[in-house]
């Protein structure tokens, strides 16, 4: 038996952050482009880039194509305590 | 029309819809309730069927969220509350009874719809097992 449902997504002791408002400054795009580009609403661009919500698989794949990087130049995992900005 | 008219056209309805409402229960009219009710729904079917809502991954997760707590919080309330109603209702009070056993009952729909649709969801999502 399970012992306790967690309504969180996020682990205690690591995070997923990622790079999105940097991407975005490069390409020169409004948090309202970037949704519209992508499919989404600019509360979802806000809550990513804010680390508030980790985007599915399938998003995270659109937007490393529409920036044409890899996934984990955008996305990466970080360990609580671990320097911010590391790829 | 878009997502952003049709937020528009919903908080209008409402208001029309609640201020013939209002005026219904000021005058005490029920026809003209109901008929305020009617038209109200009618035109958000209307405008419900010119504009594509579209709803992203995150507003879904909401959603889904939203319908976890409801359900964690709504089926032991109506659980325990019908428990409360049947055991506890004074003697000759049947009224409460029946209340106590509907509410049971309806806590007993409500488990077994979960489950069902849980099943089939696990189902869908590749939880039967099949590879």
């Amino acid at each position: 038996m399970p012992s306790r449902i967690t309504l969180s997504t996020e682990s205690s002791a690591a995070m997923a952050k990622n790079k999105l408002k940097v991407f975005r400054a490069i390409n020169d795009l409004t948090q309202e482009a970037l949704a519209e580009k992508v499919g989404v609403s600019r509360q979802t661009v806000i809550a990513i880039e804010s680390n508030k919500y980790n985007p599915s698989l399938d998003l995270a794949f659109k937007l490393a194509r529409l920036f044409d990087v890899a996934i984990e130049e955008i996305f990466f995992y970080e360990e609580e305590g671990e320097a911010n900005g590391k790829a | 029309m878009n997502n952003k008219t049709y937020q528009k056209y919903r908080v209008g309805i409402a208001i029309f819809t609640s201020v013939v409402v209002g005026i219904a229960v000021s005058r005490d009219n029920t026809i003209l309730a109901i008929a305020g009710v009617v038209i109200g729904m009618a035109f958000m079917g209307v405008v419900r069927s010119k504009t594509k809502i579209e709803l992203d991954e995150r507003q879904k997760m909401v959603r889904e969220k939203a319908a976890q707590v409801s359900y964690a919080i709504f089926a032991p309330t109506i659980g325990l509350g019908s428990l409360v109603l049947i055991l506890l209702a004074p003697e000759g009070s049947y009224f409460m009874e029946a209340i106590g056993f509907v509410l049971a009952y309806l806590s007993l729909f409500f488990i077994a719809l979960y489950a069902i649709s849980h099943y089939f969801i696990n189902r869908k999502f590749g939880g039967d097992g099949e590879e």
